[in-house]
C-alpha cells in the first residue's frame, strides 16, 4: 500500500502526508503557457516545509522552535513565455523533485546564495524565490527600500508579496512610520509580524498592515504607544490564527480589547501583557477560559489583576509553562490557598513574583508542593518570606535552576545552606540585600557545580573569605566532571556591589580562577573606586547623578579581561600557571535546560526589566 | 538479532538486519504491516546499488539516538556534516542526487539531511554559471529576465 513508484511519488498527489520528511503544500503543473497564480501554500496547507536554515531574528517569538513552523512555497513566474520544451537531456539533478530542492536551498544560509540560485534556470528561480523571500531582510533602509520598491514593481516576475512570511522591522524601528509600511499591507500572508519599538506607528498603519490576513500566527507590537483598541479590533476580527501577542507598553490599549481577543483568538499560545495598565480580571479569566494552548503569560506591571486570574490560569491552563505577575501588587495568599488541594501543575517551570509583598510562606509551601517542577523561581522583593519558604523550595531539588530571593532579608545563613545541598543545579542565585547573609552561605554557594551567576548586592557581612571560596577549585564536582578541568569555574556573572569588607586579594584570586567571567560589579566598594582601577570600568548610565557616579564600579566583558591583565602585572602571587581549560555548555546532560534560559535571556530583553540587574538594584539601595 | 529481507528494483535481494532497516521509517512501517511473515520487502524504487550504499548508511548510523536530530538540526546553523558522512557523500553527482532520492523515498530523514547539504555545500559561494557549470543546468533565461531577477532581488546582496 504504502509503495509508490517514483513518479508518483514525484507527483507527490498520494503521499501519506504524515510521514512525509518534506511535504510541499503545492506544486507547480508542468510549465504552459498563460498567467497563472502563485503557488504559495493553501489556507488548509499544513505548513510543515523545512525551517528556513539561517534564522537570526531575535524577537520574542523567535526563541521557541517547533511549534509555528511556517512554510515555505513554491512560486510560479507571474507572466510566463514558456521557452520551446526543448529535448535536452535532464542533467542528473534535473531528477530531483522541487520538494527536495527546496530543502537544499532552505540549507543556505546567505541571501547571495539564494539570489545565486534564483539566477541559474527558470526551475530553480520558482524553488528558491520562496525561501528568499520568506523573510525579506529589513536591516538598513536601503535595503527596505529596495524590498518595498519590488513589492510595489506592476510587473515583477514573482508575486513577491505573497511569498513574504516573516516580517521584522525592528531594526529601523526609530525610523518606520505608517507610510513605511503601506507596500507591506498587501503581504497577507504574513505569519510573523515584528514591529517591535516602532514607536511612531499608529492604528492606522499597524491595522491596515494586518487587516484580512488570516495567517498571522505571532505579533510583536511592543512599545508602540499609540495603538489603540481599534488595532487589536482587527486582530481579532480577522487573525483567528494567532499563537503569540507581545503588546507589552501599549499603554492606551483595554481589557475591553483583551476581552475580545481572548473569545476570537483561541489558539493563543504566548500572551506578553507588560506594563499594559488597563488589563483586568475580566479578560485575563476569559484568557483562563477560552485558550487552554497558552503556555507563557506575563502580566508584568498589570497591578489591576488580583488574586482570582492567578487561580483560574493555573487551574484551567494544564499546559502553563511560564507564568509572570512581577508588580501585580494586589496578588495575595488566596491565589495559591485557593487551588484545588490535589492539584498538580506539572508543565509550570518559571513562575516571577517578584514584589508580590503580599505572598507569603504558606503560598511558597502551596507552590512547591503543587508545581514540583518549577525550574526558575522568583521572588525578590517578597519581603515577608522567611527561612520557611526557602526549606519549601528545597524540595525542588535537581529542577530549580534559577532562584530570585533578593530583598528577602529574613533569610538566614541555615536556609542558603540547606538550599545549596537540596537543589545542586542552580545555575543562577540572587540573595541581593539579604544582609543576614555571613560568609557561612557563600562558602556553600561555592560548591554549587554549575554556577554562573551570582548575586549577592549589598551582602554587608560578607568578606573575602567568600571571595576565596567562589575562586577555589569545586572540590565538590568530582563526579560527572572528570572530563572537564577541575579547576575551571563556570562563574560568569558576579555581583558584588556594596559588599563594603571586600579588598583586593579576593578579586584578584577570583579573576584568575573564573576564566568565563564577564561581568564584576563593585559599585561602593571603597577598594576599587581607584582612577587606577575604574579606569577599566564601564561607563555610567547615562541618567545617574554625580553621587552614584563616583561610586559606580561595573566591569564587563574585555573590562574583566584588561582589570585581570593589570592585576596580574602589578601583583605577580596571584598568576595561575594553569590556563583553565573552557567547556562548552551546549554539552549538558539534561537538554531542557539551555533551551529554557535562553527564551529567559530573550524574555529579558523584551521586557522592561533590565538585563543589568545589579545596576538596578544598586540605584534602589542607593537611594534607601 | 532478526534480520529481513529487501529485494531491489532490479530484482536482487539483500539480507540486513532489521534495526538497521528499521533508520527507514518506510521499511520500519511496511513490516509492522507485513507482521513476521518473512516475506522479503520490494523496493521497486532503489535499485541494488543504491540500496547498498544506504544499507551502508544505516549500518553506521544505526545506533543513531532515534529522532535526535530533528530540534539539532533546526537550530544548528551551518551546513556541517560530520566527517564520517563527508566521506560517504564523496560519489558522483548521479549516486549522490539517487541517495537522496532513496532517502526521501524511504523516509530516512537524517540520511536526507545528509544529502541536502552536501547538495548546499556544493551551491555555497558560487555564481550562478559557477553553479550551472557544477550540475550541468541550461540557462533558460532571456537576459531581460536574468536581469528583472537581479533588479527585482537586489536586496539580497546586501548584509
Amino acid at each position: 500500500m504504502r509503495l509508490q513508484p517514483f513518479k508518483e511519488q514525484n507527483s507527490l498527489q498520494h503521499r501519506p502526508t504524515t510521514t512525509d520528511p518534506i511535504s510541499t503544500p503545492n506544486m507547480p503543473r508542468p510549465r504552459e503557457a498563460g498567467r497563472y497564480p502563485s503557488a504559495a501554500p493553501s489556507e488548509t496547507s499544513g505548513s510543515t516545509s523545512p525551517e528556513r536554515a539561517a534564522d537570526d531574528d531575535t524577537d520574542f517569538f523567535m526563541a521557541q522552535t517547533n511549534d509555528s513552523q511556517s512554510s515555505i512555497g513554491v512560486a510560479n513566474f507571474r507572466d510566463s513565455h514558456p521557452q520551446d520544451v526543448r529535448s535536452v537531456p535532464l542533467p542528473p539533478i534535473g531528477r530531483l523533485p522541487p520538494e527536495i530542492l527546496i530543502a537544499i536551498f532552505s540549507k543556505l544560509a546567505s541571501p547571495v546564495d539564494m539570489r545565486n540560485c534564483m539566477l541559474v534556470c527558470r526551475g530553480w528561480a520558482s524553488n528558491s524565490v520562496g525561501i528568499l523571500w520568506h523573510r525579506p531582510s529589513c536591516n538598513s533602509w536601503n535595503n527596505l527600500g529596495r524590498v518595498t520598491t519590488s513589492l510595489g514593481e506592476p510587473n515583477s516576475l514573482f508575486n513577491y508579496a505573497d511569498l513574504i512570511k516573516r516580517l521584522n522591522l525592528s531594526a529601523l524601528s526609530t525610523q518606520v512610520n505608517d507610510g513605511t509600511i503601506v507596500p507591506f499591507n498587501q503581504c497577507k500572508r504574513i505569519e510573523r509580524l515584528t514591529l517591535t519599538g516602532c514607536k511612531q506607528l499608529t492604528d492606522k498603519g499597524v491595522s491596515d498592515l494586518v487587516e484580512g490576513n488570516r495567517h498571522l500566527q505571532a505579533l510583536d507590537v511592543s512599545e508602540i504607544k499609540y495603538l489603540t483598541d481599534h488595532t487589536l479590533a482587527t486582530v481579532s476580527r480577522d487573525c483567528p490564527r494567532l499563537q503569540g501577542l507581545n503588546i507589552t507598553n501599549c499603554v492606551a490599549i483595554t481589557d475591553d480589547a483583551l476581552l475580545e481577543v481572548s473569545q476570537k483568538c483561541r489558539q493563543i499560545k504566548r500572551l506578553k501583557l507588560n506594563g499594559v495598565w488597563g488589563v483586568r480580571d475580566q479578560s485575563i479569566l476569559s484568557f483562563a477560559e477560552n485558550c487552554p494552548s497558552i503556555l507563557e503569560i506575563d502580566l508584568h506591571n498589570c497591578n489591576m489583576v488580583t488574586s482570582k486570574s492567578v487561580t483560574a490560569l493555573l487551574t484551567t491552563l494544564r499546559h502553563l509553562r511560564e507564568l509572570r505577575l512581577a508588580h501585580c501588587t494586589q496578588i495575595d495568599d488566596s491565589a495559591f490557598m485557593s487551588l484545588p488541594p490535589t492539584m498538580t501543575f506539572d508543565s509550570l517551570r518559571i513562575l516571577d513574583l517578584t514584589a508580590c509583598e503580599n505572598v507569603r510562606d504558606e503560598s511558597v509551601e502551596k507552590i512547591v508542593q503543587a508545581a514540583p517542577r518549577l525550574r526558575n523561581l522568583v521572588l525578590a522583593k517578597c519581603r515577608f518570606i522567611t527561612d520557611r519558604s526557602v526549606m519549601a523550595i528545597c524540595r525542588l531539588g535537581k529542577n530549580l535552576h534559577y532562584v530570585h530571593l533578593g530583598h528577602c532579608s529574613n533569610i538566614s545563613d541555615a536556609a542558603v545552606i540547606a538550599l545549596v545541598k537540596s537543589c545542586n543545579r542552580i545555575r543562577y542565585i540572587d540573595l541581593a540585600c539579604c544582609n543576614r547573609l555571613t560568609d557561612h552561605s557563600v562558602q556553600q554557594l561555592a560548591t554549587l557545580p554549575k554556577l554562573r551567576r551570582i548575586g549577592l548586592v549589598k551582602c554587608q557581612a560578607i568578606t573575602d573569605q567568600s571571595i576565596l571560596a567562589l575562586a577555589r577549585p569545586r572540590a565538590a564536582q568530582h563526579h560527572h566532571s572528570a572530563n572537564h578541568s577541575s579547576s575551571s569555574s563556570s562563574l560568569e556573572r558576579v555581583h558584588l556591589s556594596y559588599c563594603v569588607q571586600l579588598r583586593m586579594d579576593g578579586i584578584h584570586a577570583l579573576l584568575n580562577h573564573c576564566p568565563r567571567l564577564t561581568h564584576l560589579s563593585l559599585t561602593g566598594v571603597q577598594e576599587f573606586l581607584h582612577e587606577s582601577l575604574t579606569t577599566f570600568c564601564r561607563e555610567a548610565p547615562p541618567e545617574f547623578t554625580q553621587q552614584q557616579r563616583d561610586v559606580f564600579c561595573v566591569f564587563s566583558g574585555e573590562g574583566v579581561t584588561r582589570l585581570r591583565e593589570f592585576l596580574n602585572k602589578s601583583k605577580a602571587p596571584y598568576r595561575e600557571e594553569t590556563e583553565a581549560t573552557m567547556y562548552d555548555d551546549d554539552e549538558e546532560l539534561d537538554g531542557e535546560g539551555d533551551g529554557d534560559e535562553g527564551r529567559m535571556a530573550g524574555m529579558m530583553n523584551a521586557a522592561v526589566i533590565n538585563d543589568d540587574d545589579d545596576e538596578f538594584l544598586d540605584v534602589s539601595t542607593l537611594n534607601t | 538479532m532478526s534480520s529481513i529481507t529487501l529485494t531491489s528494483s532490479d530484482g536482487i535481494e539483500m539480507s540486513v538486519d532489521r534495526t538497521t532497516a528499521e533508520r527507514s521509517v518506510l521499511i520500519k512501517n511496511m513490516l509492522d504491516d507485513l507482521g513476521d511473515s518473512g516475506d522479503a520487502v520490494p523496493l521497486p524504487n532503489v535499485n541494488e546499488a543504491v540500496l547498498k550504499k544506504v544499507i551502508e548508511w544505516c549500518e553506521h548510523h544505526k545506533n543513531d539516538p532515534p529522532s535526535a536530530s530533528d530540534d539539532d538540526d533546526n537550530r544548528r546553523k551551518t551546513t556541517d556534516i560530520d566527517e564520517w558522512d563527508q566521506k560517504f557523500m564523496q560519489v558522483d553527482q548521479e549516486m549522490l542526487f539517487e541517495i537522496i532520492l532513496a532517502a526521501n523515498y524511504l523516509d530516512i530523514k537524517a540520511l536526507l539531511d545528509v544529502g541536502c547539504k552536501t547538495v548546499a555545500n556544493m551551491i555555497k559561494g558560487k555564481s550562478p554559471e559557477e553553479i550551472r557549470k557544477t550540475f550541468n543546468i541550461q540557462n533558460d533565461f532571456t537576459p531581460e529576465e536574468e536581469d528583472q531577477i537581479r533588479r527585482e532581488n537586489e536586496w539580497a546582496e546586501d548584509r
